[in-house]
């Protein structure tokens, strides 16, 4: 109940870290190298990969949630931004800049770039999976279960929300209509999510205590995160790539 | 006009994937028991019949009124769903606040609001518990507490939802007392349960659900002499029906009380 997609892919197949090391590169490299060119060619890879892992429709409500910020991002570079000087057009009295407007389309790239990149690593990497690597590569147990829980909290939340709904409902409270109907549901509904939440976090952590989750020992895994053949050489020719565009900024 | 008439109904959560199919069934007075295993849509049909779930297909009319057509809220004063898990709806800092809300919301006076609330609880046995803080009391005194809260709205229709989960035998005792009382007063009783034995001793009509359909429906006696079909849907008889079997008797016995009283007769 994620946004993890559930497809059979190349893209699945390729281990967590390695996306994670992928997703990092990607939305660093336009910063790396501020051209146009650069940030268009990493969007494409990701968009391509996205393709291949049969997930790009899943991308698309997610730009659109950031559409706003978008938009927003060229026009006020277009109108305002200190260098410019080119006028290009205008609406009535606002022109708008060659220099701003360019500046503005690279933020969007980048953040479109940004969104595809990370998308490429969540939507195609179940969050266990995920946790379990950073856990197998040394990260505290304590700081995965935090991040598992997170991830699972919306859902959960959402869920349970409906349940005390329609228990509320049923008491005769009406829930819909006008603004005042809805504030005067709020308490009788934020309520018993708090404590349910808090009910159920109590019981979690007596579980998980009771199941040895402070033992000292070193821990086995039960499940096997798959290890991809060439997970190794992707890793080495990524970070490659990043010291690459480090050195070529420092030094070109 | 006191009732639910369920008219061919059909319902399902995600497409392709019916959890209820054409069910077709009435209930007048008679207090009726709903059994069947777990995922057998049980929970699923009473909420149907409380409107928070619309049918896919077919019509429900509860005392006369569409639930399509109407808001839960709406319906709240004809008909009262206890749900099984207590904590999901008591938010307030009083069990007798928490009792009166439901009341309240179906437009009684604070002053009546109070006096039904405590008279439910009383009923109920934990009228004592009134101002202390829901939270302290125990699972299974704060599923009473969701029982009153409905109780005390008065509705001439009641549906439980598996009542007697964490109850021990003088919880179970007082809730069967309950549910005949309401009979007597006129309130139609539903309640899904599992517990068979609760179920002979309580029920007049039980109905059998099972893969989202009804395979048994008429008076309890009759509805366990069907040994074959109940364990076929992996049910079990009660314990006094499955004694009187074993003792090769051709009647089916409800109770204990029942058995106890044949055999006497035959002495
Ligand atoms: N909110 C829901 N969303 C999707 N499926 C559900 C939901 N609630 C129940 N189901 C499914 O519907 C079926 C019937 O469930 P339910 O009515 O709870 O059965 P019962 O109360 O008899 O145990 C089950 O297969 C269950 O998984
Ligand atoms: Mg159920």
């Amino acid at each position: 109940m994620t946004l993890y997609v559930k497809q059979d892919s190349l893209i699945h197949e390729i281990d967590p870290i390695t996306k994670v090391i992928y997703a990092f590169v990607a939305a660093l490299l336009p910063y790396i190298l501020p051209s146009h060119t650069v940030a268009l060619i990493v969007l494409v890879i990701s968009i391509m990969l996205l393709v291949v892992g049969k997930v790009f429709r899943k991308i698309i409500p997610l730009i659109g949630l950031s559409l706003f910020l978008i938009v927003s991002l060229v026009i006020i570079q277009g109108i305002f931004r200190p260098d410019n000087v080119t006028p290009l057009f205008h609406f009535g009295p606002i022109i708008f800049y060659k220099e701003g407007l360019s500046y503005g389309l690279l933020l969007m790239l980048r953040v479109i770039n940004l969104l595809c990149a990370f998308g490429v690593l969540i939507l195609t990497t179940k969050p266990d999976d995920l946790i379990q690597s950073f856990i197998q590569k040394g990260m505290s147990p304590r700081i995965g279960y935090v991040i598992g829980s997170v991830l699972q909290l919306i859902p959960q939340m959402s869920a349970t929300i409906a349940t005390i709904k329609d228990a509320q409902r049923s008491r005769g409270l009406e829930t819909e209509g006008s603004l005042l109907v809805r504030i005067k549901a709020f308490l009788p509904l934020i309520g018993p999510v708090i404590m349910n939440s808090l009910i159920s976090t109590r019981e979690r952590s007596i579980a998980l205590e009771v199941r040895g989750f402070n033992a000292k020992q070193k821990k086995t895994f039960l499940h096997e995160v798959h290890t991809y053949k060439y997970a190794k050489v992707i890793q080495a020719v990524l970070i490659l790539i990043f010291i690459f565009a480090i050195l070529w900024r420092i030094f070109l | 006009m006191n009732g639910i008439k369920v008219e061919n109904i059909s319902f399902s959560y995600t497409e392709g994937q019916p959890v209820l199919s054409n069910i077709d069934v009435h209930f007048r007075q008679e207090s009726t028991a709903i059994i069947g295993q777990n995922g057998a849509g049980k929970t699923t049909f009473v909420k149907l019949l409380k409107g928070l779930l619309k049918p896919a297909t077919g019509n429900i009319y509860v005392n006369g009124m569409n639930t399509q057509e109407y808001t839960v809220a709406q319906l709240a004063k004809q008909i009262g769903l206890v749900f099984q898990n207590p904590n999901d709806q008591i938010f307030k800092h009083t069990v007798i606040e928490e009792v009166m809300f439901g009341p309240k919301n179906i437009g009684q006076s604070t002053e009546e609001a109070r006096q039904n609330s405590l008279l439910a609880l009383e009923k109920i046995g934990i009228v004592h518990e009134a101002d202390k803080n829901p939270y302290d009391l125990s699972l299974s005194d704060r599923k009473l507490v969701s029982i009153a809260s409905i109780l005390a709205m008065k509705p001439p229709i009641i549906i439980f939802d598996e009542p007697t989960m964490g109850q021990d035998y003088l919880g179970k005792e007082r809730l069967k007392k309950i549910m005949k009382d309401l009979r007597a007063e006129g309130v139609l009783v539903l309640s899904i349960i599992h517990d068979m034995d609760f179920v002979a001793e309580t029920f007049e009509r039980t109905i059998v659900m099972n893969q989202g359909k009804i395979v048994l429906d008429g008076p309890t006696r009759e509805v366990f002499s069907h040994e074959q079909l109940i364990r076929d849907v992996y049910l079990e008889l009660p314990h006094a029906t499955q004694l009187g079997k074993q003792l090769g008797l051709k009647q089916t016995f409800l109770t204990v009380d029942e058995l106890i009283n044949f055999n006497r007769k035959k002495q």
